[in-house]
């Protein structure tokens, strides 16, 4: 089972690629970036000669408005935006190096991170991922390669999370592969729409769209599961599958499908809408864990438990697909991805051991917890996109910047609250677990 | 009341210490009786030092290796199209040794799943 397992693994990424050219559409970077070097500079003309990286001709670029002959970097792998809507054809909208220097704080920046991911990945199934490429832009990472980089260490992370809770038992491998391949598909859905908001109302509207689904989502998905968890806290604890679970499970509408450690026999069609909605979440928010657990959860009835493992499934299935789409247009930057690997791989699997200490209901808690957390942090960020859009009247730069702080902290705040619920649990379910095994011997030697 | 595994173990343990085995064997049920036939006592898990060790030096070796090339890995390995095998690669081989050297530092310093 272990090989086969591998395997299937294995085999998952050359399928993703066909899957992509199956499609003809992928979340890889806009067509209006150019990557390559800048060969000459010229400031009396504000031109610059430019050599692309894929077909190696030169091009010849205009200056933006706003930039600087200074900004031009010369022999040095180079992102650059056009602007699409200048008066001349080729002109530059920003500019950006592609390769950050390594230095040894944001080693450090991007050690930490990558840990803190992990263990929440290991335990709740997703996170980390909407902190993890703001960070990296914060550290300068352009964002295509923040967004690449972070794909490209996602995949193997989830694949050795995935892997731990198959072998405690968790992880339904069949319901995970069947959400993998409709969240695929929910991914393309949510591009489109995506794509068509961009267009017909630009930036500002497409952030003010996607801060206003978060909200939404996390808000409503967050404050259920955190209604839930509490109520089984004060319950003792013992978790019994949702009404809406029974109802759709009651739906004789072939094929039906039964998943053996999620122990549910349920109509296809009901994991359908569900697997669609975590891709298209996905690409929205980057975050699709934060519908596709608590889907798995409350429409297809699997516990906490087994449905958090799962999610590992579809991250590695989805990350996977997309860091080969990132790959083929050549923007993962593999130092950042390996730095977070490096701390996440440790992270994950402390994570995953985790849930076998604790009840059910602490995984909805810290899931309840972070989610609401994070609504925060992009909720404070909707004034900004209304003013952009002229429906709000401008504020002050002071409290603008007081937002932005707002949102920084409250995702730090977010991850550093999980982690810390994830380990007292744990120390409390290993001590517990310590203190029964030490009676019990105590009996067998005495 | 309901009686917890802890209550239960404790109590064994009381009767255990006043010399009543067979008791504390009752207490505690078929778990006891099962780990006797077993063995009398729990066997001792060896830790993986020697894993960890290996599995840690090949990862930073690759880490080293890596990191001290730095200028060619990223120019190589971002030059898009069939080259995204680079990166995926790496980051396989990468989730393989890391993964198997964090596996094994997490059982060396005792942080086992529960059974």
């Amino acid at each position: 089972m272990k090989k086969l397992l591998l395997i299937l693994m294995l085999a998952l990424a050359p399928l993703s690629l066909l899957a992509q050219s199956a499609l003809a559409a992928g979340d890889g970077p806009s067509k209006d970036m150019l990557k390559g070097v800048i060969t000459q500079v010229n400031a009396a003309e504000r031109t610059i000669v430019f050599q692309k990286d894929d077909t190696k001709e030169f091009i010849t670029l205009v200056m933006g408005e706003k930039m600087l002959p200074e900004d031009m970097k010369m022999n040095q792998k180079v992102l650059i935006n056009l602007d699409k809507h200048a008066a001349t054809a080729n002109t530059m909208k920003d500019i950006s190096i592609m390769f950050i220097d390594m230095s040894v704080s944001k080693l450090l920046a991007l050690l930490v991170i990558g840990a803190v991911g992990g263990l929440l990945s290991g335990f709740i199934g997703s996170g980390g991922a909407f902190v993890m490429t703001p960070a990296m832009m914060s550290l300068g990472v352009p964002g295509a390669v923040a967004v690449a980089s972070n794909m490209c260490h996602k995949f193997p992370k989830a694949m050795v999370g995935a892997y731990k809770r198959w072998k405690y038992g968790q992880a339904d491998i069949k319901l995970g592969l069947v959400m993998a391949s409709t969240a695929v598909i929910g991914v393309q859905i949510g591009i489109k729409i995506q794509k068509y908001i961009l267009n017909q109302f630009g930036g500002a509207g497409s952030n003010l769209y996607i801060s206003a689904v978060f909200m939404v989502v996390l808000v409503f998905v967050g404050g259920y599961v955190f209604y839930d968890a509490w109520k089984l806290a004060k319950g003792g604890g013992k978790e019994t599958v949702s009404k809406l679970a029974i109802a759709m499970q009651k739906i004789n509408l072939p094929p039906m499908m039964h998943f053996k450690t999620a122990k549910v026999t349920i109509s296809a069609w009901i994991t359908i809408p569900v697997g669609l909605l975590t891709g298209m979440l996905a690409a929205t928010i980057a975050v699709g864990g934060f519908v596709g657990v608590p889907g798995m959860i409350y429409v297809i009835g699997a516990s906490a438990m087994v449905a958090s493992a799962t999610e590992l499934i579809i991250a590695f299935v989805m990350g996977a697909w997309g860091s080969v789409q990132w790959g083929l247009s050549g923007l993962i930057d593999i130092r950042l991805a390996l730095l977070l690997l490096a701390t996440s791989l440790i992270g994950v699997q402390l994570g995953a051991l985790g849930t076998t200490y604790v009840k059910d209901y602490i995984i909805k808690v810290v899931m309840a917890t972070t989610m609401l957390i994070v609504a925060v942090s992009r909720g404070v960020k909707i004034p900004g996109y209304l003013i952009d859009l002229d429906l709000m009247s401008p504020i002050s730069a002071n409290t603008l910047a007081l937002l932005e702080g707002i949102s920084f902290w409250s995702l730090v705040l977010a991850l550093g609250s999980a982690a810390l619920i994830i380990i007292v649990a744990m120390v409390k379910g290993m001590t517990a677990d310590r203190h029964s095994k030490r009676a019990l011997a105590g009996v067998s030697n005495g | 009341m309901t009686i917890t595994t802890f209550d239960k173990n404790m109590s064994a343990v009381a009767f255990a210490e006043a010399g009543e085995h067979d008791t504390a064997r009752q207490i505690l049920g078929a778990n006891a009786t099962k780990q006797h036939s077993k063995s009398p006592a729990p066997a001792v898990k060896r830790k993986p030092y020697l894993k960890t060790i290996i599995f840690g030096a090949m990862s930073i070796s690759a880490y080293v290796l890596l990191f001290t090339n730095e200028k060619l890995v990223t120019e190589i390995f971002t030059m898009g199209g069939w080259r995204w095998v680079y990166p995926v690669g790496a980051a396989f081989f990468f989730s393989f040794i890391h993964g198997a050297f964090a596996s094994n530092l997490l059982s060396a310093i005792g942080l086992e799943a529960k059974k």
